[in-house]
């Protein structure tokens, strides 16, 4: 970088027209238009969630017949999962926010970058694809399980491409930012200066390049047996379907991490921001990202406690299951630790960052009764593990984002939402969130199982409540987001730091410049939380 | 921002790289030779094929790669990934033995 850049243009004004947007090699740009199509395939994934919880508004067929069911639950996974959770935090605040936080003026490698965005909406034209060709999308669920999967006649080789090809996005992304943060952190910023977000991104990093490759093979794997009946996975030829849950499992859980570590690296900036204390145990933090990214490789096998493996396998796995949960608490204590005494801020991001561990607590815990080996007979494929899920992934993961997006709107747009709104927003999310998926931990508890477009009488009661739920929930989300747009169109003016931070990102301009800074930024002397409390 | 220019690149010679190049050469023969030599004993053809093989995957990378010139934490991540990749196999394995 030169020693100076000073210029009163921010990069959005810096070139104008959607072709500088498309083919923009600046890591801001590309972090917004990962931004646009991300909340854009949120949106659709949501209503197909609405639709489906209608479906369940009462037993019977309601709105939709048994396959349109099971084709509308495969497809709202397969866009949650690959299209929205998997890339979100790291390529949208990741590309974004790291290489500003780390004081450097791009990412590593910026034309892979785009390449990696690319691949992205190649990958989710695949997706969507499968609505208008053929015999419709696949109606396997987001798994695609063998020998099913191989003998449907709904388009799985076209969504088993789109999260192949949406697997290099993710791959090339995970590459960048691993080089990015061994090779451009700003002169002076050791490994321990880094802030606990970049930490974060480090971990998911190694995942998303090694674990992803995995499911890359197997999902070709798929395609193989579809159209040579090469005999890997169906039995009737010789397979062996097992094999495919080890392989899609080795890949799909530590996949989970790559949506929950970048979510915690948000809760590590929000904290300490907003109570104004610096963070409880740094090192504790960056190292128990290290060690749930590691230990996370091994627990893949509690997702099929009941499908036939053997059990010195499932102990194995259970005990590991277990294990995975121990750098996770660290990470809660020592954020409930930095609050402890803080002067608390209560503004929307650090709601989000409370929700957060109160809802993800719940899906943690909720985690370990599904890994008790004979908890599991009873409650696995039952609607506690669809509770349990969303709680870790939307509850947790969608949660910091929403708390990224307030937290650091008026960083990328250089404005503020309405605060007040914002709040009511927050309320109508938490209230709306909980009634939808708590009721599913007590079903799954009663004996429900999902993934069925039908259900017993003694069910409807905490479906309706569920369902009416998902409204208040949908009507969160709207409001949140007309808010955010309205403020990025008319808010006030936020300056620089709004929230009073000490770390990197809050030194340069509200929109930052086309290269991060004016000039070579200063380090906080004692790290990035080294506040006076 | 660090300035990367003055990093130190190693040269490999050609009496290295041919080296390398007849180890590779040898060890593919030798495959070939214990697969027609033990046709019949095919355990022992296929153990002692990955073991050449990853020989032949190690020289690759610590020479044609220049791992062994490069910094020790290459070393250590390829380590890494290795046992990494080497614990799937384990697990997976015990599930299939002990079913």
């Amino acid at each position: 970088m030169s020693e100076s850049l000073s210029t009163d243009l921010n990069f959005f004004q810096v070139k104008k027209g959607i072709i500088s947007w498309l083919f923009s090699l600046d890591h801001k740009r590309i972090g917004l238009m990962y931004l646009y199509a991300i909340i854009s395939f949120f949106l659709v994934g949501v209503t197909l969630g609405l639709l489906m919880r209608l479906e369940l508004i009462a037993p019977g067929e309601t709105i939709m017949k048994a396959k349109t069911y099971n084709q509308t639950f495969t497809l709202h996974g397969v866009i949650m999962i690959f299209l929205f959770i998997i890339p979100s935090i790291p390529a949208i605040f990741g590309n974004f926010f790291l290489p500003i936080m780390l004081g450097t003026d791009d990412v590593a490698l910026p034309k892979l970058n785009l390449l990696s965005w690319w691949l992205y909406v190649i990958g989710a034209l695949f997706a969507l694809s499968t609505l208008v060709f053929g015999d419709g999308p696949a109606d396997t669920g987001w798994t695609f399980y063998a020998p099913y999967s191989v003998q449907t006649n709904t388009n799985v080789t076209m969504s088993v491409m789109a999260a192949f090809i949406l697997g290099f996005s993710s791959i090339l992304t995970g590459l960048n930012f691993i080089v990015t943060i061994h090779r451009l952190r700003a002169p002076g910023m050791g490994w321990f200066q880094m802030p606990l977000f970049a930490w974060s991104l480090y971990a998911t990093s190694w995942i998303q390049l090694l674990a992803t490759p995995i499911i890359g093979i197997t999902l070709l794997m798929i395609v193989a047996e579809r159209a040579f009946g090469v005999g890997l996975f169906d039995p009737a030829i010789g397979g062996d379907p097992i094999l495919y849950q080890h392989l899609f499992w080795i890949y799909s859980h530590p996949a989970v991490y790559i949506m929950a570590l970048p979510a915690m690296g948000i809760i590590s900036e929000i904290i300490p921001t907003f109570a104004k204390r610096s963070i409880f145990g740094y090192k504790a933090i960056a190292y128990s990202s290290m060690a749930i990214a590691f230990v996370g490789y091994f627990v893949w096998g509690h997702h099929m406690f009941t499908s036939g493996m053997s059990g010195s396998a499932r102990i194995i796995f259970s005990v590991l299951t277990f294990m995975v949960a121990i750098p996770t608490a660290i990470k809660v204590f020592n954020w409930v630790a930095t609050m402890y005494k803080g002067s608390i801020d209560l503004q929307p991001p650090m709601l989000y960052a409370m929700a957060f561990i109160f809802q993800f607590m719940i899906g943690g815990l909720t985690g370990l009764v599904l890994a008790a080996l004979a908890a599991d007979i009873h409650l696995h494929d039952t609607y506690f593990v669809v509770g349990h899920f969303h709680y870790v992934m939307f509850g947790g993961t969608g949660f910091a984002m929403f708390g990224g997006m307030h937290y650091w709107f008026p960083k990328i747009w250089g404005r503020m939402y309405n605060i007040k709104i914002a709040k009511f927003a927050f309320a109508l999310l938490v209230l709306g969130f909980n009634m939808l998926y708590f009721p599913m931990l007590i079903l799954g508890l009663m004996g429900m199982p999902r993934r069925y477009y039908d259900y017993l009488p003694q069910f409807t009661d905490l479906n309706v409540l569920s369902t009416v739920g998902s409204w208040i929930l949908a009507i969160g989300l709207i409001t949140m987001l007309v808010n955010l747009i309205n403020g990025m169109r008319k808010g006030a003016p936020a300056g620089r730091n709004p929230w009073g931070s000490i770390s990197l990102e809050w030194q340069t301009k509200s929109p930052p410049p086309l290269e991060n800074f004016d000039k070579q930024p200063e380090l906080n002397e004692g790290g990035p939380y080294n506040y006076k409390n | 921002m660090e300035d990367h220019s003055k990093e130190k690149q190693h040269i490999v010679s050609y009496k290295e790289n041919f080296g390398t190049w007849l180890g590779l050469m040898l060890l593919t023969a030798l495959t070939v030779a214990v697969s027609v030599a033990n046709a019949s004993l095919i355990t022992l053809t296929v153990v002692t094929a990955l073991v050449i093989a990853t020989t032949k995957a190690i020289l690759v990378a610590y020479y044609f790669m220049h791992l062994k010139f490069d910094h020790k934490l290459y070393r250590i991540m390829l380590l890494i990934i290795t046992l990494l990749f080497s614990s799937f196999m384990l697990l997976t394995i015990v599930d299939y033995l002990s079913r």
